[in-house]
């Protein structure tokens, strides 16, 4: 996602044949990118600015107001209040923060770890690769969620402060050490086949240095199939993050976040108060699906032997 | 084939034991980092030192390596080893044996996979195919939008919506109108129950399954759609073959090696959504086991159970490749 973003104001120039820039210019024309990326520009800018979406306190919660069913805008609640209280609408809009920075923290750092490892291997072969590959096997047996529930449980009674990067450490420590697997696995086979190009040998035999060819000749090349995983990926953390929260281990309190307003929304779908539930699980749904649309429509842009 | 599979076999054991050692490291980390969970034996009461010395023996927990940091305690890890080995897989919090426990939790665990196979399968198959088929048509973009629509409904939503939402009206709807001992009550019953388990277990492994399926969907076209490009159907094709028995035989079941690779890729992944499932609808498997655990604190049943799981995820990985070698001629490992 931010690689095509990134790729944007350069488009002009490269030539056509640079497959990002490509893709750029395709998911440019069709409206359920634009649409999708509205979304989450929508919900990135409630994590950087809860104060231009409610002035009300996710922490004042009057106990007599609790269970108030949603007035609208212009109402004290416009989302009402739930079981103790609190303003839904102002625990929704500072709930995003956690759940958006963990997500895009995640997937950012295990993505380095990844494309590093991955392109040592495939570039280098020989042992580096013998020890990746093992490692990578290794951390695959051990599902992303079975690990965390471990991990996290093991470690619930950690204090780490209130702070914004303190609340999701943890959690981001464990998935980023589960979740960079894939990266490597794609980026590895992705190397092993740009490695042997034409342009490739040429620039080699021109005597540019390992590194050099690594990061300007192989990666540019073997970063297209992993960049169409990328909002997938993104979506997956942060319904992860939801469950791992409903449990208790993900986001610390006083941190709010999707996850634990549905847990304490579940209790109250038959008890009068659905509002309590279906509000975060709107948010979560639509965050959810504007990645996956632009994470297929991605996948669409940079494998056009795929589209319909 | 003979020798490959013996590599591969010893291959797996080497992974299983660096798993455990991963396992125990992580283990270890959090106890010396986080202090004792003996604690967690007590919950909220305060015990004597006498007390939790007693408990650190019973659970293995004494060896004061676990109040060095950095120690990696590899002593006690090469005992636990050994107590695997012997089928000790430690107990839980109120000393039931994990093994016991994972005896009696399995078999619903396992009738939930088969319920999610076959929605896998069925549903990626059915739509796959037909959109391979008819590719660009409005069938083709109609198929498309719903694999999106499946992706962007995690499990954990599905099931929050059907548990709590959709469930008990169904239930009461299916028992007024079926009457209360008939089937259909039992399909919508919001928790499990262990006397119709089948019944019960149906509609939450659908909705797992259908979780899981847009990727197969995908991949089922995308594996098709190849084969209908290849040179071998282009053949069967100019022989006068019929087009049922071209896609029969010279599609579908050239396009089906990826999806046996498949299943066991995403078995990982199912595993993961067995727990939400199981945890949030009650089922008492080995998911369910594990939800409960990380609720109580119970340290010692989530590690026990996490090393089993991972234990399987291992030999099903090997009978993936095993498969794959067998059906796909072309790969000959030697």
């Amino acid at each position: 996602m931010s690689d095509a973003v990134n790729a944007a104001p350069t488009a002009p120039r490269v030539s056509a044949s640079n497959p990002l820039a490509e893709a750029w210019r395709t998911l440019r024309r069709r409206p359920d990118t634009v649409i999708a990326a509205a979304v989450l520009l929508f919900f990135a800018v409630m994590a950087a600015f809860p104060g231009l979406f409610t002035s009300t306190s996710p922490r004042t919660c009057p106990i007599r107001e609790a269970r108030t069913t949603p007035q609208g805008w212009g109402g004290d609640h416009p989302l009402g209040t739930d079981a103790l209280g609190c303003d839904v609408l102002a625990t929704l809009v500072h709930g995003v923060r956690p759940s958006l920075l963990l997500a895009v923290v995640v997937v950012g750092v295990s993505l380095l770890i990844g494309v590093t490892l991955g392109l040592l291997a495939g570039f280098y072969l020989g042992w580096v690769d013998y020890l990746v590959s093992r490692t990578v096997e290794v951390f695959l047996v051990i599902p992303l969620l079975l690990a965390a529930l471990l991990v996290l449980s093991l470690f619930k009674g950690v204090d780490l402060g209130a702070g914004t990067f303190n609340v999701i450490l943890l959690p981001a420590v464990v998935l980023i050490l589960f979740g960079w697997m894939p990266y490597a696995r794609y980026v590895r086979a992705s190397t092993l086949e740009a490695k042997n190009l034409d342009y490739v040998t040429a620039a080699r035999s021109l005597g540019a240095s390992d590194l050099r060819v690594m990061v300007r000749h192989v990666l540019p090349n073997a970063i297209g199939t992993v960049t169409a995983l990328l909002p997938t990926s993104v979506a997956g953390v942060i319904s992860a993050e939801a469950v791992l929260s409903f449990l208790g281990i993900g986001v610390r309190p006083p941190a709010t976040s999707w996850g634990i307003q549905i847990e304490q929304g579940s209790q109250w779908v038959l008890g009068g108060a659905p509002h309590i539930l279906l509000a975060p699980l709107a948010c979560l749904v639509a965050t959810v699906l504007a990645l996956v649309v632009l994470g297929d429509a991605l996948r669409d842009a940079l494998d056009p032997r795929l589209a319909a | 084939m003979g020798r490959y599979i013996l590599r591969r076999a010893v291959q797996a054991v080497g992974t299983l034991l660096l798993v455990m050692l991963l396992l125990h490291l992580l283990t270890t980390v959090a106890i010396q980092l986080n202090g004792n969970p003996a604690q967690a034996f007590f919950g909220d009461k305060v015990a004597t030192a006498a007390q939790i010395a007693a408990v650190e023996e019973r659970f293995g927990l004494d060896d004061p390596c676990y109040d060095q940091v950095g120690n990696p305690c590899l002593g006690p890890f090469v005992e636990r080893l050994g107590q695997y080995a012997q089928g000790d897989f430690g107990t839980n919090l109120r000393g039931r044996e994990v093994s016991d426990i994972v005896a009696t939790a399995a078999p619903n665990t396992l009738r939930l996979f088969c319920v999610v196979l076959v929605t896998w399968l069925a549903l990626g198959m059915l739509l796959g195919s037909l959109a391979a088929r008819r590719r660009g048509s409005a069938g083709d973009h109609g198929i498309r939008l719903t694999s999106v629509l499946i992706d962007a409904f995690p499990v954990f939503v599905l099931l929050i919506v059907y548990r709590y939402v959709v469930a008990v009206p169904l239930h009461g709807w299916a028992e007024r109108t079926f009457g209360e001992d008939s089937w259909p009550p039992y399909w919508f019953k919001p928790s499990f129950d262990a006397d119709h388990p089948w019944a019960t277990v149906l509609v939450p492994g659908i909705l797992l399954g259908l979780a899981g399926s847009a990727a197969f969907i995908r991949l089922v076209r995308a594996s098709q759609l190849e084969s209908y490009q290849g040179d071998h159907v282009r053949t069967a094709r100019s022989k006068g073959l019929g087009e049922r028995h071209v896609v029969v035989h010279h599609v579908v079941r050239n396009s089906s090696v990826p999806v046996v690779t498949a299943v066991g890729l995403t078995f990982a992944e199912a595993l993961g959504g067995a727990v939400i499932t199981e945890g949030l609808m009650n089922i008492y498997g080995m998911g369910g086991v594990l939800w409960e655990a990380v609720r109580n604190d119970d340290v010692g049943l989530v590690l026990g159970v996490v090393t089993l799981l991972a234990a399987v995820t291992v030999v099903v990985m090997i009978l993936v490749d095993i498969a794959y070698a067998l059906l796909d001629p072309r790969i000959r490992y030697e």
